[in-house]
């Protein structure tokens, strides 16, 4: 088991490395961060001098060394558009995106498994065709469409729920949290299902599946002579073995829900990363894409790892495998 | 219980109806950008410059109309025997943190301002030397006389010296933040109670500023809002009370609702298009390769013949756009009365010269623009790649993000080219300064002249008319400058972009040409 872990955490410096060289060959066709940088008046002298204690004009391999360099030592770098402290500025962004990410995927789950056991309990009644047809329309239609609709439903029509931004937050150490607040859980809502019906749509449909060739098994039918409680007997025996190929497309789904909710935080000025990595590409602010590209494919690495790790959990062939 | 809560609050209403009206409201607004620091001299851009005007103030100031008035300074005046002007500084002003405002700190300001780690330098060009007369006067010196210097620095704003120093930000943050990255210390209006970078910024009022407040606002909340649509909605849904810019085909949209009002107003900037003067050949043409037809100034005239101004108003800005006819619109000072007809929209002329110039069946090239910079920018290009089509002008049209469109034009990687030009000035020199001299890096002239227009009269009349203290004899010159621009067209003026902001009815705010939104011009009823 540590043998497995340390080999794990071995690729993922790799695929991290990966990352920062090709994000750091793309950032050369991104812009010019020194237009963005001064004003309209700035001399040319000034710009050229500016351009050189940035390094831009480093040879392309020089900048990515160093910036791999100093990325291991633990410093980060400053953002060209605030001056601040890039490492200070993704860490106080990060709280948003994932609660968001969270919430969304509680959301696909509580409501994405039950819905994809009923469906394939009852695959001809009316109700399943409804829900299906539902989530095939939520899935259709393209993100930032449907966080649109729903500000302009719930926001401006009835007014119920706020239209932008986290609402009240409250400092846990450090961590922004919307959780402790009304106001904080009344701004949550919207963005969250409009990032989280996607992962719903996929999720059900999933359960759905799995539960359907399951429930068609030896031993279901079995169980169903014995006289097992059908809640039991669906909810226990069912759906435990439709547990591994769910889990590990939500696991890979939540690297996606963190990354790709760049979308939803720019429809609802979330003040998450992903907000924060736009910003920085309007500005060409190159130090924080570079950093905010390598956590997100940490992010990648990490909930693999765990999925992985899930596997041995729920599913016992696994575990004596290992052992043997 | 809401109807419990709702009736105490009517029992209550006569009562607290009084303190309410007095006690005035809090504020929430939003824009696209977020200032990027609250130092006032490390980023020279309007986001940055018109947030800070609510919290730091200059020597000057600007009213509602743009023009000059006393703001730290009382009065100025030129000096007697050597070029340049004299301060009176008001006497009684303290800083937010109570330290008392002196010509130390104006001092101190102007070495920060001017200094290389500043991006508010090049206001300094023209200054030799500043020195304290006494505490409440300071004498500037300038290279030649200067009658502009006054309105040039309106958005110099003065720090305190002894905060900036014992904080560690005697200079703007260069690589690291520093402590004026994040907090502030002016003689304004306002000061900063808290700040979220990128997501919340609150104001609240200086309750010991000089000057009689205006306004009745308690608390200002800024929120900076990228996308549009959310925008839009956040105000629709009463969210936030103001905001700009809004997009103009959202204009509507806004009108036909109740309690919300749309404020129109001309921005100073032009918007035009440029040539490649220097080039040998084009770039992207299919059919001339050896030479460059814009060289010859009847190409240029015809290009400028074949825009009609009057339907890209009407189909693409819903009839709110003025069309131009020099590089700063009517009202700015400079502008020359003498000139005000453009290029008419004539295809049959544009034929004719093309003809003359040897070109009776037109040739391509590339027209090069932006399409997230200016109000509607790729669809007026597409609009004008169709107006240069009629007449055999067969434009490439090549639109991409301003983020890296000046790396391109300072490349020379153009035929022709879209600019929007605003006067950072107010004058007329702005614009000839940057746009219209020879380029020149020593001298820190024609940095923006990406075709490089040359013209040697041009080049000689630019430092004449800067000193020139007679008014008609200034604008004589400058009249004459702008009919030799005409004449070769240097550029085609397109036209002056609106201001579109959106607000709440029960809201008065004042619009300024620069598009600066000063919080101390806001009532809320």
């Amino acid at each position: 088991m540590v043998f497995f872990l340390a080999k794990r955490l071995i690729q993922s410096v790799f695929v991290m490395l990966a990352v920062a060289f090709l994000a750091f060959s793309l950032f050369r066709f991104v812009g010019d961060p020194v237009s963005q940088m001064t004003g309209v008046e700035t001399s040319v002298e000034d710009r050229e001098r500016l351009r050189e204690n940035l390094g831009l004009n480093d040879p392309f391999a020089y900048q990515f060394v160093r910036f791999t360099s100093d990325m291991l030592k633990g410093d980060f770098g400053f953002s060209y558009r605030t001056r601040q402290p890039v490492a200070e500025m993704i860490a106080s962004r990060m709280p948003a995106t994932l609660e968001l990410g969270v919430v969304a995927l509680l959301i696909s789950l509580v409501v994405g498994i039950p819905a994809g056991v009923f469906t394939a309990l009852r695959p001809r009644g009316y109700a399943t065709q409804a829900i299906l047809m539902i989530t095939l329309v939520g899935v259709s239609i393209p993100t930032f469409v449907i966080g649109i609709m729903l500000i302009f439903f719930f926001g401006v029509q009835l007014g119920w729920l706020p239209t932008f931004g986290r609402g009240g937050t409250v400092n846990l150490g450090g961590w922004e949290t919307s959780f402790l607040t009304v106001d904080g859980w009344r701004a949550l809502i919207l963005p969250a299902l409009t990032l989280g019906v996607y992962q719903l749509t996929l999720t059900m449909r999933l359960v759905r599946a799995e539960m359907m060739d399951v429930m068609q098994s030896d031993y279901i039918r079995f169980a169903t002579a014995r006289g097992v409680p059908m809640g039991r007997l669906y909810f226990k025996h069912a759906l435990a073995n439709t547990m591994v190929p769910v889990i590990t497309i939500i696991g890979l789904q939540f690297g996606g829900v963190i990354a790709f909710s760049i979308v939803t935080e720019s429809v609802f000025q979330w003040p998450g990363m992903g907000l924060l990595f736009l910003e920085s590409i309007r500005f060409v602010d190159i130090p924080v894409m570079g950093v905010y590209l390598v956590v997100i494919a940490f992010f990648f690495v990490l909930v693999n790892l765990i999925v992985d790790l899930l596997y041995v959990l729920i599913d016992p062939r696994l575990r004596i495998s290992d052992v043997s | 219980m809401p109807h419990d809560i709702r009736k105490s609050f009517v029992l209550g209403g006569a009562l607290s109806l009084a303190a309410l009206s007095v006690h005035a409201e809090s504020f929430n607004w939003a824009s696209t950008t977020d200032p990027q620091t609250m130092d006032p001299h490390a980023v020279n851009s309007t986001p940055v410059l018109s947030f800070l005007n609510n919290i730091y103030e200059g020597l000057v100031r600007r009213a509602p109309d743009m023009s000059i008035e006393p703001s730290l300074a009382t009065s100025w005046e030129p000096l007697e025997d050597e070029n340049g002007w004299r301060f009176n500084l008001r006497e009684g002003v303290t800083f937010q943190n109570g330290a008392a405002f002196t010509a130390a700190d104006v001092m101190f300001s102007y070495e920060r301002a001017s200094d290389e780690a500043a991006d508010t330098r090049s206001w300094f060009s023209p200054v030799t030397d500043v020195r304290i007369v006494d505490d409440y006067t300071i004498e500037v010196l300038t290279d030649s006389p200067n009658p502009l210097f006054p309105s040039s620095i309106a958005n110099f704003m003065i720090l305190d010296s002894d905060w900036a120093t014992d904080n560690d930000a005697v200079l703007p943050a260069k690589d690291s933040e520093n402590f004026a990255t994040l907090n502030v210390n002016g003689t304004g209006p306002f000061t900063v109670a808290s700040r979220d970078p990128g997501v919340r910024t609150v104001l609240t009022p200086n309750a010991d500023w000089w000057d009689t407040p205006t306004h009745n606002i308690t608390e200002a909340t800024f929120t900076p809002i990228g996308n549009a649509a959310t925008g839009l909605a956040a105000l629709l849904s009463g969210d936030i009370d103001f905001i700009e810019p809004i997009p103009l085909q959202d204009v509507e949209q806004v009108e036909r609702r109740d309690g919300f009002r749309v404020i129109e107003g001309e921005e100073t900037r032009v918007i035009m298009f440029g040539f490649g003067h220097e080039h040998d050949t084009l770039l992207y043409s299919n059919d001339v390769t050896d030479t460059n037809p814009f060289t010859d100034p009847r190409v240029r005239l015809a290009a400028a013949h074949a825009i009609d101004i009057a339907s890209i108003d009407r189909v693409l800005f819903r009839g709110k756009i003025e069309a131009a006819s020099q590089l700063v619109p009517a009202g700015i000072s400079g502008y020359s009365e003498a000139h005000q007809d453009r290029p008419a929209y004539d295809p049959e002329r544009a034929r004719e010269l093309l003809a003359e110039a040897g070109y009776p069946d037109g040739f391509s090239f590339g027209l090069k623009c932006t399409n997230d910079r200016y109000i509607n920018d790729e669809a007026l290009c597409r609009a004008a790649a169709s107006m240069f089509a009629a007449v055999g002008l067969d434009a490439q049209l090549s639109t991409g993000p301003v983020r890296d469109y000046w790396e391109q034009l300072r490349a020379d990687d153009f035929d022709m080219f879209l600019l929007g030009w605003s006067p950072g000035t107010f004058d007329m020199e702005h614009p000839v300064r940057f746009l219209l001299h020879t380029q020149d890096d020593e001298a820190k002239l024609g940095s923006w002249n990406f075709g490089n227009y040359s013209n040697a009269r041009v080049d000689e009349l630019l430092p004449l008319f800067l000193q020139e203290l007679d008014p008609a004899a200034r604008q004589e010159m400058i009249d004459e400058l702008v009919e030799i621009t005409q004449d070769e067209v240097a550029y085609i003026p397109l036209y002056t972009q609106p201001l579109i902001w959106a607000v709440k009815d029960n809201i008065d705010v004042t619009q300024r040409a620069d598009n600066f939104f000063m919080l101390r011009w806001v009532t809320v009823n």
